[in-house]
């Protein structure tokens, strides 16, 4: 960072900086949502199992599909030519007073039906993991670029100057690795800051083992001191002065993060809501929680990982649709639909958006006896709250949910929208690399859908 | 050889009449991208046709009114519009003697440089801060600058003997030897390498969901290293980057250059991914290649004419055609040595299956039968389950395999234990032979490279447009610095030469961005900032701060025969380099970015330097050089995240001495950065890197405070510390190379004294002491 930018308040890690970028590209009045909760659903949730009901699979169970459907499909595994048709096994029922029409896996969910706008025409083209994943999180298949995340904490800041602005929660090992949240050429302020469970959820947040929070003191005041006095000497850069304040916001984070991720002072009614004390969901419970505290205290984004490639995941559909699909939604089922109620009662959905997405979909064809393959060429997502109108589907696939082909939506359309609804345009957030003036949509996002979502 | 040659129209130099000031602005705003040779967006404006053709669109795009705006770069002045519009509405009538059918290139950086005569660089730069009423600040103290120029040129601190020996040697030419000094030490290839491996995104593994390794990055890593260590010039490198293989074909050292294309991130390991792969892999070495040696960001133009620069589409295939014919290879470093490598490994495989069948013959039955005498002790259910099939199985009985595996299957442990006498007898043999196999075991003799697979090349299209083939392309240069295709290689010559041209084009001193895109590099990485900020965009956006300095160096870099120690010893010895980093009050108010560099720019560490003083600090530093990465222990908690499992991703390095070498001999994953690097902006080695972030931040400030590894080091420094009388002044002259000051001194004595009460002891108090002198700015600031 130069003098100036630092002088002029655009320094990273200053608001100024982000102040540029809204300036810029904040535009739209429409815009409620001040923060986002983006769950990522690891490893590829099954569109035909989950939002996208086709009774045809189950009419025409075992046999193969029409040559014209087939062509040209290309996935990791089977041949789409050969595999058979699968039909679901889950039933879909009508949830709400829209009807909205999704499976039995998420009967929680369906409490909240009239809340979600699911989009059935999500469509990308990389069919293995890490490549989708970048693709969803960063425009690009190839890692290097930045996340949305780190697009919108760039454009809008942060609000809570004590904990990051960009907060990501895993369950482990992600097959795209930290690319999916990083800052790529976006300063590196910009990153998904990872929160660990326990008590101390930045790494390095704790006080070194055998100190003692006295002897910590101790030490910050002795860098403090002997920092300031060298500064007295150099105090036309403030680059030393942000660096002395960094010290003393990393030890306001050390009191003000565990706090935060104190789940001690929430009532049992919110911890049976969440499902803290069951098994089963009292992992992803815990995290939904937290999500919901971080946005009370303005982290602008806060994005979950749900599965990993070294546990639980949707990917384990690959040779076990029902056990993985089934494990994966009870899991989440009732967090998430817990998120939805808490927001709701807090207030705080009408500002906070919610995006429950994948990298990709499964096939409607079986892989081996119990599987579905990779699908990026239709699957679904959904979002809700930010005044967003619920109850509705936008879009399909054809009649086997292979192909997006009614209001297809890009990644980039989906990321244009995610951003509008923030208040940002997304042909506006740029940053200058390689001699672009580069953008999370590329040169992308023209089918974004927010006046649909409004209603 | 085919090198810049520009067409002046003769008629363009010499107009006589009403119509000249029109065509001068079109000669000098337009044709540079609309003319014969090159009809960027389709336009071509050499003639009065052409303009009567094109007349709305020329004058709404002038106009600045529509959605097309011309010049990209900015709006012509209002005289320069009005000149031109009047002259084309008035039908475009050229001045006798024709048309200019095209034109010199206008855009500075695509011109030779000029060499300001009788310059240097104080000079170049006292003339820029004259016209601005700026004085140069005072030259700095001897100690600043000894620490300043070890920094700058090994990226470490200097010890305490070589800060006493300068500060002791009072001659004239202390300084000049010191440098020349610096520039002699093995540290100097280490830190300068790093700066070329970000350009060359350089990484140890590939990258994406399985991050495989790439076995022998580090070959090239340290040929990087050898190659400033030597002052290999700049010419010759580029030569061998680009294609090593053709120009130097009996040289494997020379061709180990290539491995700068084997090096980034790629999907060769993924499913699938072929035809996808090649076209990214072509995509990263055109741009990689035009970025990083040209400051032409030529990927805008992969999809349409570059929007501001005059690189039409056609001309990123023509480049992108050069590379069509690579395969990836390894060069042989010793001949007979890979040949003798390739043979063990096939013979070792080969044993490697029948020991494996071996093996399992011996274990698998005992195995088997420790399952089912589990097996019969559970229901019938559960032991149908485990006897049938994978691919057999129902969902309810995978998910009874998967819930009893562990307790059914039994380990190595419960195995071993059953063995007879005998067959414990026979794994014993299998292990000793599977020992004796890797007797002398060395890592092959290979490095990572290209070539290409025969003379004969796939075409080159350009993409399909509206239904039709896109038009077949050649390679060659690009048209706005000269263009012309690329020779074809002789008949029997067994690669395409297509590369060999592009690196001659390239590494020619007539090539006028070469040697001024790495000037400016060099000028980059000492002052914060290059004379062109955007140091790997020399496009039509990109200002120079000094253009005659840039111009002077560039020229200078070519007469030095392009040796990087030259101009090394030409800066660090100006009298700018040697400025204290106190700015005027003038200054900051004038030019706060210090573009015009009346002072030194005071810089944070890079992250490799931040690891790299601690451990020389703390007295553990190894300097031992090259070789396979090392992988040193992490904390759980830091290794949290990792795409695969930690005994594949992260198989620490046994000796711990290793672990605490430079940090470029650590492995750079391209999928996991350690925490302490990435928190100091160490780029993610994906994409090229040509300038570093610098940033502030708390997590920042957590890693070095709390982290695991500066406390390691903290207590190895407490630990030389215990026996020095005055631990205090010793603990800071180790870090800042200079005696406390009182206030200092007794500051740290206080802190020393009451930390051994809170801890109970002064050895912790001596380690809570250099833990948090690791943190000070002085430490972490080069002035």
């Amino acid at each position: 960072m130069t003098r100036r930018e630092l002088i002029q308040g655009t320094g990273k890690g200053f608001a100024g900086l982000a102040l540029a970028g809204m300036s810029q590209a904040q535009t739209n009045a429409l815009a409620k949502a001040k923060n986002i909760i983006y769950i990522f659903n690891h490893g590829g949730v099954s569109h035909v199992d989950t939002f996208d009901p086709k009774p045809i699979l189950t009419k025409q169970n075992g046999s193969t599909l029409p040559p014209s459907f087939a062509a040209g499909l290309v996935t990791a595994r089977i041949d789409f030519r050969k595999a058979i048709m699968r039909g679901s096994p889950w039933e879909f029922p009508r949830y709400g007073s829209s009807g909205l029409q999704f499976s039995s896996l998420f009967p929680h969910l369906g409490k909240h039906a009239d809340k979600l706008a699911v989009i059935r025409s999500c469509y990308g083209d990389a069919f293995d993991h890490a490549p989708a994943m970048f693709l969803s999180c960063t425009g690009s298949q190839f890692p290097g670029r930045p996340s949305i995340g780190s697009w919108a904490v760039y454009g809008l800041g942060s609000e809570n100057k004590n904990l990051p602005s960009y907060v990501v929660m895993s369950d482990g090992a992600m097959k795209s690795g930290a690319g999916a949240y990083g800052a790529g050429y976006l300063p590196a302020t910009h990153q998904g800051t990872m929160f660990r469970a326990g008590q101390n959820p930045v790494l390095n947040l704790a006080t070194p083992a055998g100190v003692s929070s006295e002897a910590q003191k101790e030490t910050l005041s002795l860098v403090n001191d002997l920092n300031r006095r060298h500064y007295a000497s150099r105090e036309d850069d403030s680059t030393l002065d942000a660096r002395i304040k960094a010290y003393e916001l990393a030890f306001r984070m050390q009191s003000e993060a565990p706090g935060a991720v104190d789940l001690t002072s929430e009532t049992p009614a919110t911890r049976q809501l969440y499902g803290l004390d069951e098994p089963m969901t009292a992992d992803f419970g815990r995290k939904c929680l937290l999500a919901r505290r971080m946005v009370e205290r303005g982290v602008r984004f806060v994005q979950l990982f749900f599965g990993t490639n070294l546990g639980d995941d949707w990917d384990s559909a690959h040779d076990d649709l029902l056990g993985s699909h089934q494990k994966m939604a009870k899991k989440s089922d009732q967090p998430i639909a817990a998120l939805l109620t808490d927001l709701h009662a807090r207030g705080l959905l009408d500002s906070t958006l919610v995006v429950w997405n994948s990298e990709f979909g499964r096939t409607p064809l079986a892989e081996g006896k119990n599987g579905r393959d990779h699908h990026p060429y239709g699957y679904s997502m959904w979002m809700a709250g930010a005044g967003i109108k619920g109850g509705r589907a936008l879009g399909a696939t054809d009649e086997f949910g292979l192909r997006a082909v009614e209001q297809p939506k890009s990644i980039h359309d989906v990321n244009a929208t995610i951003l509008r609804l923030m208040g940002i345009d997304h042909l506006k957030l740029t940053w200058r690399y390689q001699g672009r003036d580069q953008r999370l949509t590329d040169v992308h996002g023209e089918n974004e859908f927010t006046q649909w979502l409004l209603g | 050889m085919r090198l810049i040659h520009w067409f002046f129209a003769g008629a363009a130099l010499a107009f006589a009449d009403s119509n000249t000031d029109g065509v001068a602005v079109l000669a000098s705003k337009c044709q540079q991208c609309h003319n014969q040779q090159m009809q960027m967006g389709g336009v071509r404006l050499s003639s009065t046709a052409d303009l009567t053709t094109h007349r709305d669109r020329v004058l709404t795009a002038i106009a600045y009114t529509g959605k097309v705006k011309m010049p990209p770069i900015g709006k012509l002045s209002a005289e320069d519009s009005k000149l031109l519009s009047t002259w084309v509405a008035a039908g475009a009538t050229f001045p006798t003697g024709g048309p200019a059918t095209a034109k010199a290139p206008t855009w500075w950086a695509f011109q030779a440089p000029v060499r300001p005569v009788g310059a240097n660089i104080d000079h170049l730069i006292k003339v820029k801060l004259q016209e601005k009423g700026l004085k140069p600040a005072a030259p700095a103290d001897k100690l600043t600058l000894i620490r300043r120029a070890t920094f700058d040129l090994h990226g470490l601190p200097p010890s305490k003997p070589e800060i006493e020996a300068f500060l002791n040697d009072s001659g004239s030419d202390a300084y000049s030897k010191l440098v020349d000094k610096l520039l002699g030490s093995p540290r100097y290839g280490e830190k300068w390498g790093k700066h070329w491996l970000d350009l060359a995104r350089y990484g140890d593994t590939s990258g994406f969901e399985q991050d495989p390794y790439l076995l022998y990055s580090w070959r090239y890593r340290d040929y990087v290293v050898k190659s400033f260590n030597d002052d290999k010039p700049y010419d010759r490198f580029i030569k061998e980057t680009i294609a090593g293989d053709e120009l130097f074909p009996e040289e494997p050292e020379a061709q180990q250059g290539t491995g700068f294309y084997t090096v980034g991130t790629n999907r060769d390991l993924l499913y699938k991914q072929e035809k996808e792969n090649r076209v990214e892999t072509l995509t990263d070495f055109t741009d990689t290649t035009a970025g990083v040696f040209l400051g032409l960001t030529v990927g805008c133009a992969r999809c349409h004419d570059h929007k501001f620069d005059p690189i039409p589409q056609r001309d990123y295939y023509r480049l992108q055609a050069v590379f069509m014919p690579h395969v990836k290879t390894r060069v042989f470093l010793h001949y007979n040595g890979a040949r003798g490598y390739d043979l063990n490994e096939n013979t070792r495989t080969f044993r490697l299956q029948e020991l494996g069948t071996q093996m399992m013959a011996l274990l698998d039955p005992h195995r088997k039968a420790l399952r089912e005498a589990t097996l019969v002790t559970r229901s019938p259910e559960v032991a149908l389950a485990f006897h049938t099939p994978d691919d057999e199985k129902t969902p309810e009985q995978k998910k009874i395999t998967d819930q009893f595996q562990k307790e059914v299957e039994p380990t190595d442990a419960q195995v071993f234990a059953v063995l007879s006498k005998d067959e414990q007898g026979r794994l014993d043999g299998i292990e000793k032979k599977l020992v004796a196999m890797f007797k002398n075991f060395q890592p092959g003799p290979f490095a990572p490279g290209l070539t290409d697979l025969s003379r004969e090349s796939p075409r080159s299209f350009m993409p399909p447009k509206g239904g039709s083939d896109g038009e077949e392309v050649f390679a060659g240069y690009p048209t706005a610095l000269g263009g012309g295709d690329i020779s074809p290689a002789p008949l029997t010559a067994e690669t395409s030469h297509r590369r060999k041209g592009l690196a001659e084009w390239i590494a020619s001193s007539d090539n006028p961005l070469t040697s001024r895109v790495m000037v400016n590099r060099i000028w980059q990485y000492y002052f914060g900032r290059g004379l062109v900020a955007t140091s790997s965009d020399f496009g039509t956006r990109a200002t120079a701060s000094n253009r005659e300095l840039l111009d002077w160096l560039a020229t200078e870099f070519v007469a030095q025969k392009w040796s990087f120690k030259a101009m090394h010893r030409l800066i660090l010895n100006s009298e700018t380099y040697r400025q204290s980093s106190k700015p005027s009050l003038k200054a900051l108010e004038i030019d706060p970015d210090n573009t015009l560099v009346s002072y030194f720019t005071r810089r944070r560490l890079e992250a490799e330097e931040v690891r790299d003083s601690i451990l020389a600090a703390s007295g553990a530093l190894n300097l031992k050089m090259g070789g396979r990465p090392v992988v040193p222990t992490l904390a759980t908690e830091e290794l949290y995240g990792m795409s695969q499992p930690l005994n594949n991703a992260w198989i620490v390095t046994e000796d711990l001495r290793e672990h605490d070498r430079r940090t470029i001999y650590m492995i750079a994953r391209r999928n996991f950065r350690m925490p302490l690097l990435e928190a100091f902006d160490q780029p993610e080695g994906v994409l090229s890197c040509s300038r570093r972030d610098s940033s502030t931040t708390a997590p920042q400030s957590l890693s070095l405070l709390n982290g695991r590894f500066t406390l390691a080091q903290a207590a190895g420094l407490a630990g030389k510390l215990a026996t020095e009388a005055d631990p205090v002044t010793v603990a800071w002259q180790r870090l800042f190379g200079r005696n406390p000051d009182t206030f200092e001194a007794e500051r740290m004595n206080k802190f020393v004294a009451q930390q051994t009460q809170l801890l109970g002891s002064k050895q912790a108090a001596l380690t809570e002491l250099a833990r948090g002198l690791f943190n000070l700015n002085e430490f972490l600031y080069v002035e």
